[in-house]
Order: structure tokens, then C-alpha cells, then sequence
């Protein structure tokens, strides 16, 4: 699924194609792609080994305050990717929120052009990561109200909110869980109810441990009851310093970022596994039934031969003409009558068969 | 636990044989016109008594007969609400399928999970022992095949959640 993919595969082929092209072409594309997320890519026959894209995408909000446009540490971020092939270009493109300069000339060899146009695909990645990172690292900065940490609300689009709580050595991630059809919550209970077996688990001990709960948390005491009724309940995932620490930090804010997506996933395809598996068994019930069926057709013979009445025998085993001929015993009369030897003077018209009336047809009686 | 699946299913083989017993036979209601009574209910003459077969409160067989047709209703245990959920889908997707074994009825009795309705005209293009082995082989089939969806979802589950927890190491 594309949104578990940190580069955009779309954008990818489209960059890889530019990059690889013999002659600079003049090239306009719009991507959209899940999450509200848009591109626009753009070359010019003028400007050789340059390409200018331009990203919009909804942005982490904390949910008390709506962030417009990138702050400076998203930026920074996205510069740092690759320096020397990426510039980012003031203004924006209207109706986006940034637009890159990519110089496909400074890449250093064919060998790294896959990964460097690779780490640019995955601009929006870097840009929710970055958002999360600083937001994890500002938590000192936050309200803290009698001892206690506030939980961050994070609104991840399609409004689907999670909450971050700081604690001394670790961090707790709540995700609340919904869904609209009850056959999803009791399939994505079931998940979870694995999730927590094997987090709990020798084979992923070193994994942030999770729980999950019917009720909402005790981190989560005084926020809102619309935002803390689910069906779904709580999901909460425990992240300590191990699990940020150097190249972690990426895949662990991705991972999370991710996770009701995975879930949502994960019952979808549950369900069509599901739907495969009663087609097919659908299909060995009435393979069976058949086979009853056909079973029956076999036998028909072998039972009319060892039961029912002599004359239902007859009638079933030999048609009508067998039964006349065996009854007037014709057939060596006709062996006769088609001999070989031809006795001059006796024609066929000599030779007439008895007319045969049909024994099941009438006969009107004569009058006397 | 196997032997007494092996009851219940020999009594509802013994009752079966016994209840099988139909004929060809006009509604007496209107002319022309031949029903399943025991749908109909109208004439209670034409109605035996119903059994009910019960193995346990959340599973049991109930066999309304007539002169004509024959009604088995079965209710399938259900552990948990995922058995729950698997068994309501997949019944009601046989059901909605009911043409392709004909004696299916599409809508079971109320209080049970799946229903047949066999017929006189069934038992005489089949044959009676043959529809009674299909019965109970398909209530042999619905709880292992059940069984088996729920194992494989769970494992499924598993699967995922250990590919989903490994990312982070």
C-alpha cells in the first residue's frame, strides 16, 4: 500500500523517467495521492536537468492550533535531503504549500540517482516526520499542570486523532479506534488481542510494548468525551529512548503515523480473505450435493435390473421395436429374407411382413 | 467433546429418516396448485409434530414435517463474537446462493441460523439416505469450516502485528 511507503511510487517513476529521458522534455504532471496529499511536477525544454515540484499536503496539527505553511525546522528538514540537487523556491507555486528546484545535473552517479531520487519522493514522509520529531522534542515546553504531563492531541488527516504523552522516561502513544461496522471492530479486536500477545512475546521484546483497553486511559483524564468515545477502544504504545535513538526515530514516528491506516488495512483484506475462502468453499458444498445427485443416476440402471415389476423391466431395458421383434420372432426371418441366394421368381412384393399393430394403441371392435 | 457431536448428529440422522417419509400431495386450498405445507401451515391435519434437537443451549436442530415437505432449521454454536460474526457471513452467504443447492431454503426460520427445505420432488430426483448424508456432512463441514476461519484470521493477525512490531527494532 502506497501510504506504508515512505517515496511516493508515482512521483518515483515520473522523476526516474525525467532523469533517464535523452533530450529535455516539456512535461506537466498532478498527482494525487491518499491523504489529501498533491504534486505537481513541471520541466521545461529550456531548462535542461532541471525540474520544479511542488508539494501539498495536510499538516500533523496539534488540534487547539492550526499551523499554516511549514515551520522553519520542516524546512530545514527538507533541505537537508539532499542539498546540492534539492532548492527550495520562494514563493510557492499557488496552492501549494512548497516547490522544489531539483538539478538532476549535480547527481553525483548513475548508481546513486535511484536513491537520491528515492529520499525526494519520500518529501512528505520527511515533512509529517519532522513535524512529530519537533513536536516529541518541545514537550518540555508544554503545559504541565500539577505534576502532571498534558497528553498532545495530534490530528492526522482524514481526522483521525491520536494523543502523546510525555512521561518521565518514556512516551505513551493512545490511539482511539473507530469503526462504522461492527464486523470490523470484533475483526480489528481480534488484531489487537494478537498485537499485545506478541508484543509481550520473547521474539519482540526489544518492540515498544502496547496495550489495549476498552476504556479510555488514565493519561487521558480531562479531555473531551467526543474525542474519547470510540467502539474501538484504545490502542497504547509505550516508546522509550531506545526506540528514538539515531535511525530509529524515523521508523518509529512512521510506524506510528501509520498504524490506523494498518489497521484499517489489515481488516480490509481480513474480510476479502474471508469472502475467498467461502466462494471456494461454497463451491466444494455443491460438488458434494452433485456428486449425491449424479450418484443417484448411476444406480438407476443396476436397480432396474434386480427390482420392480417384469414389465416396467422390459419396458425400461428394451425399446418397442426389440420387444415386437422377440414376440414375432423376426429375426431370423429376416436373415431369411435377405439371403444371398435369389430364387428366380420370388420377389419381395411375394413376401410380405405381417402388419403389426401397436399393443398399446386401440382397437374398435367390430360389429357382428 | 467428539462423542457427543457423534450423538447429537445420530439422532439427527435417526429423526431424518424417520421424518422423510413424503408424498406427492395438491394444495387443498386452492386447485392446481401444489405447496410445501409445511410453509403454508394452513391445513393442520397435514403437519406431524415439530422435534427440536438440542445439544446444548447454542446449538440445536428443529424438524417441522409435513405430508409433503420437510423444514430443518440449524442453530451453530458460536464461542466468542468473531464465530459469531464468521458464522452469520458465511450462512447468510450460502443463503443468498440457495439456488445452487436446492433444497437451501434463502431466509432461515427465525431463532436459527440456516434452513432446508425438502420436498417431495427432492426426494424423488435424490435419493433419501443420499440427502440425509448431505445434511449431516454439511453440519460437519459448517463447524470445521468455522473453526478454520478463525484459526487462519488470528493467524493472520499475527503474522501482521509481528511484521508491524519488528519495524521498530
Amino acid at each position: 500500500m502506497a501510504c506504508f511507503e515512505r517515496a511516493s511510487p508515482a512521483l518515483k517513476q515520473i522523476l526516474l523517467q525525467l532523469y533517464r529521458a535523452d533530450k529535455p522534455v516539456a512535461v506537466e504532471h498532478h498527482l494525487h495521492e491518499f491523504g489529501s496529499l498533491q504534486y505537481h511536477i513541471q520541466s521545461y525544454v529550456s531548462e535542461a536537468h532541471h525540474v520544479y515540484l511542488s508539494i501539498s499536503t495536510p499538516i500533523l496539527s496539534t488540534g487547539s492550533s492550526i499551523l499554516s505553511g511549514f515551520p522553519h525546522y520542516t524546512i530545514e528538514t527538507v533541505k537537508g535531503i539532499c542539498h546540492e540537487v534539492v532548492q527550495i523556491v520562494e514563493p510557492a507555486k499557488t496552492g501549494y504549500q512548497l516547490t522544489l528546484k531539483l538539478d538532476f545535473s549535480k547527481i553525483p552517479r548513475k548508481k546513486d540517482a535511484v536513491k537520491i531520487i528515492t529520499d525526494i519522493s519520500s518529501v512528505q514522509a520527511v515533512i509529517l516526520s519532522s513535524q512529530l520529531r519537533e513536536l516529541l522534542k518541545n514537550v518540555n515546553d508544554q503545559e504541565i499542570s500539577q505534576g502532571t504531563y498534558k497528553p498532545i492531541k495530534l490530528v492526522y488527516p482524514p481526522n483521525e486523532p491520536f494523543y502523546v504523552v510525555k512521561q518521565p522516561a518514556k512516551l505513551t502513544v493512545v490511539f482511539p479506534i473507530r469503526f462504522k461496522e461492527h464486523s470490523d471492530i470484533v475483526i480489528a479486536k481480534a488484531f489487537f488481542q494478537e498485537l499485545v500477545d506478541v508484543g509481550n512475546s520473547g521474539a519482540c521484546a526489544r518492540a515498544p510494548p502496547c496495550y489495549w483497553s476498552p476504556i479510555p486511559p488514565p493519561e487521558l483524564r480531562g479531555e473531551s468525551m467526543k474525542d474519547l468515545s470510540t467502539n474501538g477502544g484504545f490502542v497504547l504504545f509505550e516508546i522509550y529512548a531506545r526506540h528514538i535513538e539515531g535511525k530509529k526515530l524515523d521508523k518509529t514516528v512512521w510506524n506510528l503515523l501509520n498504524f490506523n491506516a494498518l489497521v484499517k488495512y489489515h481488516v480490509k483484506c481480513t474480510k476479502g480473505f474471508v469472502q475467498r475462502r467461502m466462494r471456494s468453499r461454497l463451491q466444494s458444498l455443491v460438488e458434494a450435493l452433485q456428486q449425491h445427485t449424479t450418484g443417484m443416476e448411476e444406480e438407476d440402471h443396476n436397480i432396474a435390473k434386480v427390482k420392480g415389476h417384469r414389465r416396467m423391466k422390459k419396458l425400461i431395458k428394451f425399446t418397442r421395436g426389440a420387444i415386437l421383434m422377440k414376440r414375432w420372432n423376426l429375426r431370423n426371418r429376416i436373415k431369411r429374407f435377405r439371403s444371398r441366394i435369389r430364387i428366380r421368381g420370388f420377389q419381395r412384393r411375394w413376401l410380405k411382413l405381417p402388419s403389426f399393430t401397436s399393443v398399446m394403441s386401440y382397437h374398435k371392435l367390430e360389429k357382428f | 467433546m467428539a462423542s457427543s457431536v457423534r450423538l447429537y448428529l445420530s439422532c439427527i440422522r435417526n429423526t431424518l429418516e424417520a421424518a422423510m417419509c413424503l408424498q406427492n400431495f395438491p394444495c387443498q386450498e386452492v386447485e392446481r396448485h401444489n405447496k410445501p405445507e409445511v410453509e403454508m401451515k394452513t391445513s393442520p391435519e397435514l403437519l406431524l409434530n415439530s422435534v427440536v434437537i438440542c445439544r446444548n443451549e447454542a446449538e440445536k436442530c428443529l424438524i417441522e414435517t409435513s405430508i409433503n415437505s420437510l423444514r430443518i432449521s440449524l442453530k451453530v454454536k458460536q464461542a466468542d463474537e468473531l464465530e459469531n460474526i464468521l458464522t452469520k457471513k458465511f450462512l447468510r452467504f450460502l443463503s443468498m446462493r440457495a439456488e445452487a443447492f436446492q433444497v437451501l431454503r434463502r431466509k432461515p426460520v427465525q431463532g436459527y441460523d440456516i434452513s432446508f427445505l425438502i420436498t417431495n420432488y427432492h426426494c424423488e430426483e435424490m435419493q433419501k439416505h443420499k440427502l440425509i448424508d448431505f445434511i449431516v456432512q454439511f453440519m460437519e463441514d459448517i463447524d470445521k469450516e468455522i473453526s478454520e476461519l478463525k484459526l487462519s484470521m488470528n493467524t493472520r493477525g499475527r503474522l501482521v502485528a509481528t511484521e508491524f512490531l519488528k519495524q521498530f527494532i
